[in-house]
């Protein structure tokens, strides 16, 4: 640390403009970090947030939810053979609906749940549903920005059906879309209305070890029995998204490997003949090193610190309808990665500095 | 005990088969207490090669090295280095000053090295300073400084670890002829003051009346002139 720190003092320039370059690269990944996780939660936080380990989903629909449909036999089978108290049936469909009195529209996703069961959604606001009421849903707090309120009505445009909203819920959403929460009753409707067998639902959400869900595998026939967290992946959408934004932070990270990988090379490159002289006045490789590694943990740290604030100073200015979601945990990992990506950059120069030969000193002019 | 260095039969071949070359050819040196020797020598003659073996930064291919009564060629590198950093001082043919660290920090530099930082080694640092008359100079950088104050600065850091010998590579090499005789003289002086022993390789004759000895090195055999009046 004696060199290290000395040496940034002394070189400020040199060692602010490789600084400057690391906040960027980091501030960049952060940024996009934030954005893959925002964008994951606003396209499907209502499966992400879920209170079900697993989904079953009919073989047939690619693992792709808008695409599934159970019959009721299939029902009755689950609960069957993973208890009553952990199954749930899922109604999805996705449809658009129109403010009565108005001509505006909006895309939603409706949502079928038992209103007592284990996947009924939290009320921020208002009342629940009850498991009867065919006209009553619990729609995500999105919708508050259309300008919908307790009470007011919308009317579904596939159906011509007409709901009242009677809560509000918050943080689910499905491929982008607000979702608004019916009773079974309702559902039948909505599936009677677009000539869809009335008692057939879109999947199973289960609760339970990897016994129960061995057990449903083995005895259902015609289902695929996924996670939620593999769900997502079938969710419209919603790979394409994660896997460019994924790209780019794996690129950003191999940057800015790369970058301090140079600019500490060169940098040892220029003190090969310095790093001689320490070494014939006693210094160790170890010790070299040690200073090498320090810098590079100095510069790297810093620069997070900055970058995180002006992250952070981001995130409270930008409007709420961007999505951005960066938890303490994401940031902790995103700044690890970066240390160690940042320290295996130093490696090279390590290499070098093991190379130089105190003898180097002795018979030379500069 | 007499001498500070003894080197007996050092030869040093570079190379190996036809293509070897003998640098070195089992030659012998006595550095007594107190002696400043100068080596002179065509370039080529294997001046460097000498003085690095003396050093203990290489390992000659024959003969025995004693520093301060103990035997070093038989040595690891770890070990070496340790000679190196307890017992030997280097003055490079420029100053090889560290520059980002203060004339201050380039001898605490040392102390640092050798796992230690106390009191004593600031206030030997500060003696140092002022007996080289750098004291007004202690927080400056080198950039600031001088060739001959440089130069001086390096001898400072050579005598800052209390080394037996010192061993001074081409000291005056970038110093104009009243600057290079101040700095020689000041390693002379302070051989004697502390009772060390110096070499130094040059191939500048008019420093050669400052030193004890004078030994001519040529195809691989040293030869000790006669000092002129």
């Amino acid at each position: 640390m004696f060199l290290a720190l000395r040496e940034i003092r002394h070189a400020k320039l040199r060692y602010s403009l490789i600084g400057l370059i690391m906040v960027l690269i980091s501030l960049l990944v952060l940024f996009v970090t934030g954005l893959a996780n925002g964008l994951a939660s606003d396209n499907a936080s209502a499966i992400q947030n879920m209170n079900a380990d697993y989904l079953v989903l009919q073989k047939d629909s690619d693992n792709q939810i808008s695409k599934s449909e159970l019959d009721e036999k299939q029902l009755l089978q689950a609960k069957e053979v993973a208890g009553d108290d952990n199954t749930e049936d899922l109604g999805v469909r996705m449809s658009t609906v129109e403010k009565i009195d108005t001509d505006k529209k909006v895309d939603v996703t409706f949502f079928a749940v038992d209103p007592n069961g284990f996947l009924s959604p939290s009320l921020i606001e208002g009342k629940s549903i009850s498991k009867t009421g065919k006209d009553e849903v619990i729609a995500d707090a999105a919708l508050k920005q259309e300008g919908l309120k307790i009470g007011s009505e919308i009317k579904d445009q596939a159906s011509g059906k007409t709901f009242m909203i009677k809560g509000f819920t918050e943080g689910v959403s499905f491929s982008h879309t607000p979702v608004v929460y019916v009773n079974f009753n309702a559902w039948k409707d909505l599936q009677k209305s677009i000539g869809q067998e009335q008692s057939s639902v879109t999947a199973i959400a289960l609760k339970g070890t990897d016994k129960t869900i061995k057990a449903v595998e083995k005895e259902m026939k015609g289902v695929n029995v996924l996670t939620t967290k593999e769900a997502l992946q079938g969710i419209p959408g919603y790979s394409q998204e994660q896997s460019s934004l994924m790209m780019m932070i794996v690129f950003l990270f191999l940057i800015s490997a790369i970058v301090l990988a140079v600019f500490f090379y060169v940098i040892t490159l220029q003190k090969i003949n310095q790093f001689g002289v320490l070494k014939a006045i006693g210094a160790k490789t170890s010790y070299l090193s040690a200073n090498i590694v320090s810098q590079v943990a100095v510069l790297t740290i810093v620069s997070l610190i900055i970058s995180i604030s002006i992250t952070y100073g981001l995130s409270q200015i930008m409007p709420d309808s961007m999505p951005f979601v960066l938890t303490p945990e994401v940031i902790a990992i995103c700044s690890l990665l970066f240390i160690i990506v940042s320290l295996g950059g130093a490696a090279l120069s390590l290499y070098r500095v093991a190379k130089v030969d105190a003898i180097d000193a002795i018979g030379r002019a500069v | 005990m007499g001498y500070k260095l003894e080197l007996e039969n050092i030869s040093k071949v570079y190379g190996d088969g036809d293509s070897s070359i003998k640098v070195l050819d089992s030659v012998s040196l006595k550095v007594a207490t107190g002696e400043l020797v100068a080596i002179v020598g065509p370039s080529g003659s294997g001046k460097s090669t000498f003085l690095s073996i003396a050093g203990a930064l290489l390992s000659p291919t024959e003969g025995r090295i004693i520093i301060a009564d103990k035997e070093i060629n038989k040595l690891s590198e770890k070990k070496l280095n340790k000679v190196r950093m307890e017992n030997i001082g280097f003055i490079f043919q420029s100053a090889n000053l560290i520059p980002y660290l203060t004339v201050k920090e380039q001898l605490l530099l040392i102390s640092k090295l050798a796992g230690r930082q106390t009191r004593e080694d600031e206030e030997k640092a500060a003696v140092l300073l002022k007996r080289l008359g750098l004291a007004h100079r202690a927080d400056q950088y080198p950039e600031h400084l001088s060739g001959g104050e440089k130069q001086r600065v390096a001898i400072a850091r050579a005598w800052m670890n209390n080394p037996e010998i010192i061993l001074a590579d081409e000291p005056t090499a970038s110093l104009d002829s009243e600057r290079g005789r101040m700095v020689v003289k000041m390693i002379a002086e302070e051989v004697k003051l502390s009772q060390k022993a110096a070499i130094m390789v040059t191939h500048d004759k008019r420093m050669l009346d400052l030193c004890d000895r004078v030994i001519s090195i040529e195809d691989g055999q040293l030869t000790e002139l006669a000092k002129e009046a």
